[in-house]
């Protein structure tokens, strides 16, 4: 799952990144909030974690801006102020969670995994298609109750897939969601990895719809 | 309303005005008595004379018997009683013909007028008088014990009601005291009734008398003062928490990947963010102190004007490995002769400060210059680089505790807010503004601090 992280401090902004690419997230990390505009404005991110005081353009601001334009990305706030009108100030103008630092890594993670559950309209924390269950926290897949092993690639694609079962993905915005700005896509990577999920889950969940991408459905 | 260790104010009026108004009452009723009994002495003088005349005419007219009685009558029932003989000189020979009764003779010369002399154990007061002939001399006497008396009672008619009126006086004055000190009671209970933690200026809209209403303007305006300085320290406190709470999530975060890390050269990187995180803190809180070290209350006494040629080479000297590490080019052209009133503690910090932003601020490989220059009316001192400055919009706000420049950098804030506390309390100004030019036509940032000139030994 790709996530825009927007945080001015060094340090905090690269432990955050390690940490939640080791929770298994696609993070791109920006420090102004200028360059975090310029980002929302061009590419989909699966949730944003925004700091409040950031250079150039504040945290609000983008909060806003980004609400103003009808974007509905999940939006977790980051912030050293723990008075109540910031909170709600910050909850009014769009924001969908708040976590005061200094905070847990997997509270960061857990908080980010809820968001975008509930933006894709899941409010239950296992997404299941047939005999598939997927379990996002403990980042497991099960089939008919056994466990099937998943690279962390290939878990994010059935993740991805999962949330939008039904709905046909294109190549580009699954490769948007997967990757980050650092990551070297090659250019058949994504038929490798759907090829290894269906052969760990069985051909007939993952249906190809030529020319335009890939949809989740029940056998 | 008052304690043992102050005084009560209407007590003390109510002692000295009554006090000074019952000396110098005492003082004029002494001189009224002394007055009165000067009045009285004279009139019974005059009464003396006028009584030895009569007879005198009467004895001299020889119908002698027929008034004696009748005199003597009268004088005995005079305030103070006249006795009086009445001697004939015939032939060279005195004869008494007649005495008051009670009287042996009174024992005196003849010589005419005033005389004082005992009779019978006491003093008495004497007026001789004769005729034209010699013939006859008519002597009167009065007790001096009973013109005394009568003297006396007349000053006491006086004395008296001003005795009486005294205690009476002191209870208006206490009264009258009390009324006009109300105002005072007014402000006490007022101050009294404030809270020390929402001190609010007394409502100055109330009349009071103009010997209070300074003490009450006095007294807000150190409210406001106070007022500012706690809500200033408690935004502080505020603020300073909070730019904690950012390192501090960055070492928890970065603890976290640390412990998590699968590979060693991750743990490794994970660590050394830690330990970078440790030093930042340290030169917040480092900073954070000094901030709470430059206090007026700690400055002591007036500071002795210094020259600060020597500071500057001092703190250039010792910052200088930093920003030959960092490729920069510290300069200093200080020269002696300034003379400037600052704590020389405070001026190492404030330059030490604005150097040391300089370095962090400017960039790699930026130059920067440390000027000292005398003024018309004083001297300043500037730090300038050719870093990428900063917006003019923007320098009102650096001075802000916790603002920090567009560029990124460790800094944490402080260092110009330090400077321009260090500044206001030494009566300096700090001005932030271009710096020196740069390749691209662009400026850098300045600080300059403008002092005014010691004026002469302090």
């Amino acid at each position: 799952m790709r996530i825009l992280l927007v945080e001015d401090d060094r340090l905090l902004g690269d432990g955050l990144k390690a940490g939640l690419t080791q929770s298994g997230y696609a993070v791109d990390w920006l420090r102004d909030g200028e360059a975090a505009v310029a980002a929302l404005s061009t590419e989909s991110f699966a949730a944003v974690v925004l700091d409040l005081g950031l250079p150039k353009r504040d945290g609000l601001s983008v909060l806003q801006w980004l609400r103003g334009r009808g974007d509905a990305t999940p939006v977790l706030i980051l912030t050293a102020r723990d008075q109540l009108d910031e909170k709600v100030r910050g909850l009014d103008l769009g924001a969908d969670d708040y976590v005061l630092k200094p905070f847990d890594l997997d509270e960061i993670a857990a908080r980010l995994r809820a968001l975008v559950r509930r933006a894709h309209g899941h409010p239950e924390p296992v997404l299941t298609l047939g005999e598939i269950a997927l379990n996002p926290a403990a980042r497991t897949v099960t089939r008919a109750g056994e466990a099937i092993e998943l690279t962390p690639r290939e878990f994010d694609l059935l993740h991805l897939l999962l949330q939008n079962a039904g709905r046909v993905l294109t190549r580009r915005v699954l490769e948007e969601q997967l990757y980050t700005w650092s990551d070297a896509v090659d250019s058949n990577a994504l038929e490798v990895h759907i090829h290894h999920l269906r052969r760990k889950l069985g051909n007939e969940m993952i249906r190809t719809v030529r020319g335009v991408g890939y949809m989740a459905a029940a056998a | 309303m008052n304690d043992a260790a102050g005084y009560s104010l209407r007590r003390r009026l109510v002692w000295l005005l009554t006090g000074t108004v019952a000396a110098i009452w005492l003082l004029s009723v002494l001189v009224v008595y002394q007055r009165a009994h000067h009045e009285a002495d004279e009139l019974l003088d005059n009464q003396m004379t006028e009584v030895g005349e009569t007879l005198l005419a009467i004895v001299a007219g020889g119908e002698v018997e027929h008034f004696v009685k009748e005199l003597h009558e009268h004088a005995r029932h005079n305030p103070v009683p006249i006795a009086f003989e009445v001697w004939l000189n015939k032939d060279g020979e005195d004869r008494r013909l007649v005495i008051s009764p009670g009287h042996a003779g009174f024992e005196t010369g003849t010589t005419p007028g005033f005389s004082e002399h005992t009779h019978q154990g006491a003093r008495w007061r004497f007026y001789s008088v004769q005729d034209d002939d010699a013939e006859y001399r008519v002597v009167v006497g009065q007790s001096h014990a009973a013109r005394e008396r009568l003297a006396r009672e007349v000053g006491l008619s006086l004395l008296l009601p001003a005795m009486l009126a005294l205690p009476l006086m002191a209870l208006g004055v206490w009264w009258v005291v009390g009324r006009a000190l109300r105002p005072v009671d007014v402000v006490a209970r007022q101050v009294g009734a404030l809270d020390a933690q929402a001190l609010t200026p007394l409502d100055e809209s109330a009349p009071l008398p103009n010997e209070i209403a300074p003490l009450r303007s006095a007294l807000n305006a150190l409210i406001r003062r106070v007022t500012e300085a706690f809500d200033n320290e408690r935004r502080f406190t505020a603020d300073a928490a909070h730019e904690l709470r950012t390192p501090l999530a960055a070492l928890k975060v970065q603890a976290q990947v640390a412990l998590r890390a699968q590979t060693a050269e991750s743990q490794q990187h994970a660590l050394t963010q830690v330990m970078a995180g440790v030093d930042r803190m340290t030169h917040l809180v480092e900073q954070l102190l000094t901030l709470a070290r430059v206090d007026p209350a700690r400055q002591g006494a007036v500071p002795r004007p210094l020259d600060p040629a020597g500071i500057i080479a001092e703190v250039c000297a010792e910052l200088s490995p930093q920003a030959r590490r960092q490729g920069q080019s510290l300069t200093v052209d200080a020269m002696p002769g300034c003379r400037i009133a600052v704590t020389a503690g405070w001026l190492q910090i404030a330059l030490r400060n604005l150097v040391d932003n300089a370095l962090r601020y400017a960039g790699d490989g930026a130059r920067i210059e440390v000027r000292l220059a005398r003024t018309p009316s004083g001297c300043t001192l500037s730090v300038a680089d050719n870093g990428p400055g900063v917006a003019s919009n923007l320098r009102s706000q650096l001075s802000a505790r916790f603002v920090r420049g567009e560029v990124e950098s460790e800094g944490c804030g402080l260092g110009l807010s330090i400077a321009a506390r260090i500044a206001t309390l030494s009566q300096a100004r700090l001005e932030l503004g271009d710096g020196l030019p740069r390749a691209d036509g662009g400026h850098g940032f300045a600080a300059t601090l403008h002092f005014s000139e010691a004026t002469a030994a302090v």
